[in-house]
């Protein structure tokens, strides 16, 4: 068997070890407390996840240099992993069970006999505890640590200068948006031109709110950009139009929806539910 | 010859000769730098300063600085409440490269680990690939410093304000970031006893930081009335970057617009918030203009410019004008 097709098996072995358990319905429950301590604020480094990058170098460092023949080096990565993984099986108490020592240890005397289909199949095994625990809880440790939470970022409502919830914010957003759409469905364009000021103030401030977390313009543009710029043009344009047209009024009501309320949405929604969830678990 | 002459002489002799061994001295360290050899700036070293000490520490010799640095926002970079509350309690990683950096060398830098209630202290700009720099050559004991062009370059404080840094960039004025916020006043660069007189004076920047005050001369209102509208414009005149100006801060100018009919009664108002992050500031010299749709008749306007810095939620009142019709 040559060198690629083994790899290919050690390779699919890890991701098959996995595949059965993801197939199952998924449980988003909140990670134990005890994992708080390796992320910030109680850490001043997501000790955790770099924890995870250490297992999953040493692993892949034990391959590398089966590859290329580096033995001295397969040695060291395959005791370093057996080291970072008894490391890690004591982090979490909770998660004792899904880590499997003699597993780990199988793993890598495989490795130590330099032999790549034998490091391969002892992968197998290995590669189990991973996935299992993966399947489990990685997306409520993402959840909960990587993503910031949305019920934190405060917003100063432009209109009352004082500072809001992120929730009760977009139920103002809400409001004055329908400020606008009810009032030109009535015929009532004044009013609506004056609920454009208000809307479009409101909308605006969401620059601010994205650069709370968002370092870059560009992906503040993603949301915030020039379509919501040309919507609101092109809204005002026919607000403050003698006879407005109806037909390009939508049209602009339209882009602004695709193009900031649904990517911000679809992009962010799904996880501050998660959030959600566990925050009224909490209260 | 009496003995006691010969003595005095003697006496006058060598004070000549210590006299202008100590010039000689005083010559090479302030103007021939280069001269002093390698081991005898070893010599003076303290071995100690190269463990990145705190800022106390360094205030044993540089108290003016010191004290100057204490009173700036750089000093309570982590510690700042509204820092903390807007990193939520320190845990945004963006936020941490630029509020307890490890080494600022024109580039982000990292964030460091260790005291990070020091802020941006002394050894994050001035202890560089393990050796102290500055905008001059020193023998300085206990630490000889290095001159380094770039603490009088903007490029240097673009490491973290990098937005401000090209905003200036683009205007292509020569005042420098330091010629404003770090003014220079010939001074000691140490106030220990013996060490303050082994160096001439030099320009010392201001290490405050200073954060310069917007007035109506820096920002210029033009205003003009039409059928249905009322147009505003606002110029930057004099500030060589946006006004206001943030990488993640949220400072902001709010423009009040009040209207108001021939009795004197307010019958709408308006407002913009000019702000970095809504892309809204005020670029250097250039006009930025507002429309405002007069729904009722109207005969005068009021127009209120304020400013909120990004460390605080108080306003405070550029100018305010009224504009009748």
């Amino acid at each position: 068997m040559n060198i690629p097709r083994i790899l290919f098996l050690a390779i699919a072995v890890v991701i098959f070890a996995v595949l059965p358990v993801q197939a199952k319905d998924m449980v988003v429950k909140e990670p134990p407390k005890s994992l708080n301590k390796y992320y910030p604020p109680e850490s001043d480094q997501p000790k955790w996840i770099q924890q995870m990058h250490k297992m999953s170098t040493h692993f892949g460092g034990v391959f590398v240099n089966l590859k290329e023949k580096d033995f001295a080096n397969v040695d060291m990565h395959a005791d370093k992993l057996v080291e970072e993984y008894k490391k890690t099986s004591e982090m979490v108490p909770e998660w004792e069970e899904y880590f499997d020592i003699p597993a780990a240890e199988a793993f890598a005397a495989a490795a130590k006999t330099h032999d790549i289909a034998k490091a391969g199949k002892a992968s197998g095994g290995l590669g189990k505890t991973c996935g299992k625990c993966h399947a489990e809880q990685e997306v409520s440790v993402w959840a909960k640590y990587h993503w910031p939470r949305f019920n934190k970022i405060k917003v100063t409502d432009p209109i009352s200068e004082k500072e809001v919830e992120f929730d009760d914010y977009m139920g103002s957003i809400s409001s004055s948006f329908k400020g606008v759409t009810v009032n030109f469905g009535e015929g009532q364009y004044d009013r609506a031109a004056k609920a454009l000021k208000t809307f479009k103030s409101r909308y605006m401030e969401l620059k601010s709110t994205c650069s709370k977390c968002h370092a870059t313009q560009d992906v503040k543009r993603f949301y915030v950009g020039s379509d919501a710029d040309t919507a609101f043009a092109g809204l005002a344009k026919e607000l403050n139009a003698d006879k407005p047209n109806p037909g390009k009024f939508w049209k602009n009501i339209g882009l602004l929806g695709k193009t900031g309320c649904k990517h911000c949405h679809l992009v962010h929604r799904t996880n501050s539910f998660i959030q959600e969830m566990w925050e009224k678990k909490e209260e | 010859m009496k003995w006691s002459s010969r003595i005095i002489d003697l006496i006058v002799g060598a004070g000549l000769i210590g006299i202008s061994a100590l010039a000689l001295l005083y010559f090479v360290i302030n103007e021939r730098f280069e001269w002093i050899p390698e081991q005898a700036l070893e010599l003076v070293r303290d071995p100690e300063i190269l463990k990145r000490p705190k800022a106390k520490k360094c205030s044993e010799c540089h108290k003016n600085i010191y004290e100057a640095w204490k009173e700036s926002r750089h000093s309570i970079s982590w510690t700042s409440e509204t820092f903390i509350e807007a990193s939520e309690n320190r845990t945004k990683e963006k936020c941490l490269p630029c509020h307890v950096p490890q080494s600022v060398q024109g580039e982000k830098p990292s964030p460091r680990l260790d005291l990070r209630d020091e802020g941006i202290y002394c050894v994050s700009c001035h202890f560089i690939d393990n050796k102290m720099q500055g905008p001059y050559d020193l023998l300085a004991p206990p630490h000889p410093t290095f001159r380094n062009p770039d603490y009088v370059r903007s490029s240097f404080c673009g490491s973290c304000h990098q937005k401000t840094f090209k905003e200036w960039q683009g205007t292509k004025v020569e005042d420098t970031c330091q010629d404003c916020h770090m003014p220079r006043k010939k001074g000691r660069l140490t106030q220990k006893a013996g060490l303050n007189l082994l160096h001439k004076k030099r320009w010392v920047g201001d290490h405050r930081f200073l954060h310069g005050k917007i007035t109506e001369m820096d920002v210029v209102m033009e205003t003009g009335w039409e059928e249905k509208f009322f147009n505003i414009s606002l110029q930057n005149q004099t500030i060589p970057h946006s006004v206001p100006t943030a990488d993640n801060g949220d400072p902001r100018l709010y423009l009040y617009i009040k209207f108001f009919n021939e009795a004197g009664e307010q019958v709408d108002s308006a407002k913009e918030i000019i702000a970095p992050q809504q892309e809204t500031a005020l670029p250097y010299n250039k006009k930025v203009n507002y429309r405002y749709r007069l729904f009722d008749p109207v005969a005068m306007a009021e127009v209120d410019l304020k400013y909120q810095p990004a460390w605080s939620k108080e306003k405070t009142r550029v100018f305010a004008k009224t504009v009748p019709r």
